[in-house]
């Protein structure tokens, strides 16, 4: 056995072997810092402490040193330990109706994968339409679009990536190399994203956003409402996106039939659709009818009772759900909503907006502006759901300041909080095109950059001049 | 018999490392001993993050780190075909080696146990700060090999 010889300096070793316990003492050290410190004019001992706690997650939620089910969950350790809301309240938040919308959701989309009716769709579409480079970019990232706009955009990107993997190997696409590689798998990713704003089901930090907007200010946002809002953003990003996608890596092949071929063989190996596929799918749209008819209220009733119609008619068994779904999910989204309801009830952010927004926050365009900034900047390095947790309690609070309702600044960060297209850690669709080693760190960050940019302008464009005309507004 | 070891990269080998270790091999009378490893930590990483960040389910992750892998594995079967024609083609004696597991162990277990003379890495490019925090694989196994190593730094 040989051995080897770190010759690093032996200061630079023991710094990298105590970072982690350092980091968590120091967070420690911090935390107790900020608890034990006389409160500021107009903060109470118990907001003082929500703030602290809310410090902690944030540090712990950027950082990924914990899970993010993890770090919500220490929220709901610390939220009743040191007596920032009572803990038969903090567990009761719990029962949010926007945590059993998304596990709802998650359930439904779990068995429309389970089925092997999205395989299909993508398969079929990406064979039907894909008969030319362009026309096969487009379904790939139309069809990532489209299908994020029923199911978690997280699920979609996985679902779609081996599907593209082989077309890109069936057109003997060089990894890193070829631009037409590039562009299938950002178009991908992308589509995933920009698709993931459209509804609530895209991904859960909208109905997390809701969830936490109800439970401060009482005020929701209905399925179609929000759709209706973000509608012309997305048609307008998918347009944007494409466009720089195509500029950005000019297209270097000129005959797909090779993808063609495979995507043909593939599809007749699933066989012809199934009664499990018909009915899973009429019970996806029946579901998406429900949702759009009810609008602001009974969400999680629909979705609930759509899980138990799939086991009604015996679609999927509950062994097939526990592999679809991620419980982390609901200790996550719960805990979001006990961190901002303990930020809210405490006072705390209403003194946070005061004490950090106080002076400018007479123009309340210019704060829609700075908000959506915030949130599509912290998006790109942690997770979109952290960014919702963070951000809408503070914001929501922003609206008695303000005049502008709750329900405005919660599209503010929500919407924003979906636009992470510029690195891997943004969300598991940068991350799993870069692992392809079709794309690399800095081309993603290049191209995404800019669409970061033009992304927060059209969405303040939109919000400027199209919610107006909805009805949404002051 | 003396080998020469190439290290195959998962993102491609320059024509120019490869041509190296054939000549090198050609020029020391040497075998040829091309060795490509999959890592499963990547496909691990992937998994954690669909599962961590994404809340998605245990079978799709599953499914992606195994399109993952096998991705991997067909690259490698590429990359070690491309080697083998190069080899062929200067008349060198030519093994290829798929391995599963870290890419610091398996060198050198490979080098160790092949009787490898001199063997070629690929390392990416590393800003100069990041030196102080972290050792690329490549230099790790310089340290610990017992025979000559020649680094060549990934272009781009």
């Amino acid at each position: 056995m040989s051995v080897e010889i770190d010759t690093r300096p032996i200061w630079v070793l023991v710094a990298l072997k105590a970072l982690r316990p350092l980091f968590f003492i120091a967070l420690a050290l911090g935390f107790y810092w900020l608890i034990t410190i006389e409160p500021p004019h107009g903060l109470s001992a118990a907001g003082l402490k929500a703030i602290a706690v809310f410090a902690v997650c944030l540090v712990l939620w950027v950082t990924n040193a914990l899970p993010l089910a993890v770090t919500s969950i220490l929220a709901m350790v610390l939220v009743p330990l040191f007596g920032i809301l009572p803990g038969k309240e903090t567990y009761a938040l719990f029962g949010n109706e926007a945590v059993f919308f998304i596990l709802g959701a998650f359930i439904l989309a779990g068995a429309v994968m389970h089925s092997g009716l999205s395989t299909r769709i993508a398969l079929t579409i990406m064979d039907r339409f894909g008969a030319s480079p362009r026309r096969l970019l487009l379904s790939v990232y139309l069809l990532a679009a489209t299908l994020s706009f029923f199911m978690s955009e997280h699920a979609v990107a996985a679902m779609l990536f081996p599907i593209v993997l082989e077309v890109a190997k069936s057109l003997g696409l060089k990894p890193g190399k070829s631009n037409y590689g590039k562009l299938l798998f950002l178009s991908l990713a992308w589509g995933c994203i920009i698709g993931g704003i459209g509804t609530f089901l895209g991904g859960a930090r909208v109905p997390l956003a809701v969830g936490i907007l109800k439970e401060i200010s009482g005020a929701t946002i209905g399925f179609l409402e929000y759709s209706v809002a973000v509608f012309p953003l997305v048609v307008i990003m998918l347009f944007v996106g494409y466009f720089m996608l195509t500029r950005f890596f000019p297209m270097d092949v000129v005959d797909v039939q090779g993808s063609h071929a495979m995507l043909g063989r593939r599809l007749k190996g699933l066989g012809k659709v199934s009664g499990v596929e018909y009915a899973t799918g009429a019970v996806l749209c029946a579901t998406i009818a429900a949702w759009m008819v009810i609008g602001r209220h009974g969400l999680s009733v629909v979705a609930l009772s759509s899980v138990v119609v799939l086991f009604v008619l015996r679609l999927v068994k509950w062994k097939d759900v526990e592999e679809y779904v991620n419980w982390g999910i609901i200790l996550m989204y719960g805990g979001a909503i006990v961190l901002g309801t303990a930020l809210d009830s405490s006072g705390a952010a209403n003194w946070m907006i005061d004490a950090l927004v106080g002076r400018w926050a007479g123009n309340p365009i210019a704060v829609f502006a700075a908000l959506s900034l915030l949130a599509i900047l912290l998006t790109e390095a942690m997770s979109n759901a952290a960014v919702i947790a963070v951000l809408v309690p503070v914001s929501v609070s922003l609206s008695g300041t303000l005049g502008i309702s709750p329900t405005i600044l919660t599209y503010s960060i929500a919407v924003p909080a979906g636009l992470a297209f510029m690195l891997p850690m943004s969300t598991p669709a940068n991350a799993i095109v870069v692992s392809s080693n079709y794309v690399s760190v800095k081309e993603m960050a290049r191209a995404g950059g800019i669409m970061v940019l033009i992304s927060w302008v059209v969405f303040n464009l939109v919000a400027y001049l199209y919610w107006p005309l909805i009805g949404l507004g002051r | 018999m003396k080998n020469v070891l190439l290290v195959l990269s998962t993102s491609g080998t320059d024509d120019e490392v490869i041509a190296y270790a054939v000549g090198r091999a050609k020029k020391d009378g040497a075998g040829l001993v091309a060795l490509y490893i999959l890592d499963p930590d990547l496909a691990n990483s992937v998994f954690d993050n669909f599962t961590d960040i994404g809340f998605i389910g245990d079978k799709p992750s599953s499914a992606l780190s195994e399109a993952i892998m096998k991705e991997y594995r067909q690259r490698g079967y590429e990359e070690l075909g491309r080697v083998q024609i190069k080899a062929m083609e200067e008349a060198v004696g030519f093994e290829p080696l798929m391995e599963q597991g870290g890419y610091v162990e398996k060198t050198l277990d490979v080098i160790a146990g092949m009787g490898v003379s001199v063997a070629v890495l690929v390392k990416r490019k590393q800003r100069a700060f990041y030196k102080y925090f972290t050792v690329s694989h490549a230099d790790e196994v310089k340290k610990a090999a017992g025979c000559e190593v020649v680094i060549f730094v990934e272009k781009g």
